[in-house]
């Protein structure tokens, strides 16, 4: 059975009458990329903020490694965390900012400032002040802080703001290697879902402070699956043909005049040979599916595209 | 707590606060010890005579200056990391809340009450050993001196603390902070002016415990009965700011 490494149970946030976060239920195993995906506002670093101990809930529970209430606090010292911008002294240098808070978590081994500078391409600007740093800079320098002391669970709200195109490619590198190599699971939020499609194992859509859906990669890609659509006014024999003719039993019929055929090895060209040859009548053949945007947006309740 | 403690130290030595505090003394210092003349800021009430004490002594009198010295510590400590936003980096994966407020508090006291001590004793030598005996006092006298101010300095430094807390901005922080002792001398003073002579009680009693006016009195060694007062009034002001202070950071959200 998968270790629990983050749970939360009903957990709601209100600020005065307006409710950022209500009701969210979530589950994050141990090794898994975990994505948090919505749109600006939808409740995202609030529910960050609510685990990490920024905020405090206003009803709900989550547990942390197992912990919850006070014994939840002190296992927060196993995570590391990068909420909303990097926040660091602009007049010390990036080293020395990393050293402060080691000092802080009582590291003793110094060479750990070093190593993670170098895992996100920092050595060079090693001891340069904060407050010189690009954005993109500043973004890594914040992950190489959440990786000090090296944590069992990272949290990472919109890590890749303001990187550029190779640095989100590096950067995705690096989560992967943490995940694979070291074994650190990883929550991570954006509202670019791409890049988060690229990254996570598992994802929790969330807007306007609800829970919409949590679902792994491969139910995504099912939801989104390409497929190949058959419009014929016989659905009935078009089926038996696929069936008994193409051996394919991986599709849908949508209504009278429309089939979806889901299984990989069925080509569009062969499906239409093999059912005028049948005497079926195809009106239309094609490609389609869905994109991961077309998908939220349909989650959310928009209409898609 | 001590890792944060330790943590605090290595940040501060470094910031510019702290580098602020001492020239500002340093300098102070070295223009009264040349001079040999007590200067510093004083207003509110009538100062008690000094012309009998010691250079040292008067200056003690006149350490009032380190209500404003003060602050910039404790904005170095406290109020830059709500402005810098470094405080969520600890408070999300070093320290709860409670404790955080209460390393913070702890190290700002102490560091600010050794700053208060270690500049005193250091004007103390300076002063002994450039002008001599004729303008030095006992050391034993000097030292119970500041040491009658210390409480009054716990309470300033602990209602400094419930501001950087209260306010988190640098600004409204440094304002407030600054602009107080004037606020409370002006209306103190507008309010002696406006009462009649044998119904200025309590505007007696308002200059009587302004800020610089205690410094100079507990420095002097005030009546027992004035003492008495000046210390429970110091550790209402610690006790009241100390816990307004937490609970004004614990059930705010960190930004």
């Amino acid at each position: 059975m998968k270790e629990i490494v983050l749970k939360t149970n009903g957990l709601t946030k209100k600020y005065k009458k307006f409710t950022a976060l209500e009701n969210a239920d979530m589950t994050v195993y141990r090794g898994e990329i975990y994505g948090l995906i919505g749109r600006n506002g939808a409740g995202k670093t609030t529910l960050m903020k609510v685990v990490t101990g920024l905020t405090e809930k206003t009803s709900g529970e989550f547990e942390i490694f197992g912990k919850t209430g006070s014994a939840a606090e002190r296992e927060r010292k196993r995570i590391g965390c990068l909420i909303e911008n990097p926040a660091f002294f602009g007049n010390l240098t990036a080293y020395r900012n990393l050293r402060y808070y080691c000092m802080q978590k009582g590291i003793t081994d110094l060479s750990q400032i070093d190593e993670v500078l170098k895992m996100l391409n920092l050595t060079d600007a090693r001891d340069r002040k904060f407050k010189q740093f690009s954005l993109g800079m500043k973004q890594r320098l914040g992950i190489a802080f959440s990786l000090l002391d090296n944590p069992d669970l990272i949290i990472l709200d919109e890590p890749i703001n303001g990187l550029d195109p190779i640095a989100i490619s590096e950067l995705r590198e690096t989560f992967q290697k943490l995940n694979t190599e070291h074994g650190v699971t990883i929550m991570i939020s954006s509202h670019i879902l791409s890049e988060l499609y690229a990254v996570a194992d598992r994802f929790l859509f969330i807007d306007k402070g609800h829970v919409l859906k949590e679902m792994t990669k491969e139910e995504i890609d099912f939801e989104c699956m390409r497929c190949i659509v058959v419009k014929t006014s016989d659905t009935k024999a078009a089926a038996t043909v696929l069936e008994e003719k193409l051996s394919i039993k991986d599709y849908k019929v949508i209504d009278s005049s429309e089939i979806r055929v889901y299984e990989r090895s069925a080509a569009a060209d062969i499906i239409n040979r093999e059912l005028i040859r049948a005497d079926v009548s195809v009106s239309g053949i094609s490609e389609a599916g869905i994109s991961l945007e077309d998908y939220f947006k349909q989650l959310v309740g928009e209409e898609s595209k | 707590m001590i890792n944060m403690m330790k943590a605090e130290s290595y940040r501060l030595v470094r910031s510019k606060g702290f580098g602020f505090f001492w020239i500002v003394m340093l300098i102070s210092y070295a223009i009264t010890i040349i001079t040999k003349e007590a200067g510093g800021v004083t207003f509110g009430g009538p100062m008690p005579a000094t012309e009998s004490a010691k250079l040292d002594i008067r200056m003690v009198c006149m350490n009032f200056t380190y209500y404003f010295t003060l602050i910039a510590p404790v904005f170095s400590i406290i109020t830059a990391e709500f402005s810098e936003h470094t405080v969520k980096n600890t408070i999300s994966s070093a320290v709860s809340k409670k404790e955080y407020y209460l390393s913070k508090y702890v190290f700002t006291m102490l560091c600010t009450l050794v700053m208060f001590l270690l500049a005193n004793l250091m004007y103390y030598g300076a002063n002994a050993i450039v002008n001599g005996s004729e303008h030095a006092s006992q050391f034993g006298e000097y030292f119970k001196a500041v040491m009658m101010q210390m409480p009054l300095v716990t309470a300033i430094v602990s209602a400094f603390i419930f501001l950087a807390f209260f306010f988190r901005k640098g600004a409204a922080f440094n304002s407030v902070s600054i602009m107080y002792p004037f606020i409370y001398s002006a209306a103190a003073l507008i309010y002696y002016s406006a009462c009649r002579k044998d119904d200025n009680k309590l505007a007696v009693r308002m200059l009587n415990y302004e800020i610089s006016t205690m410094f100079s009195k507990l420095a002097l060694g005030g009546s027992s009965g004035y003492v008495r007062n000046c210390i429970i009034l110091c550790a209402v002001v610690t006790v009241v700011s100390f816990v307004l202070g937490y609970l004004s950071f614990t059930k705010r959200e960190i930004d």
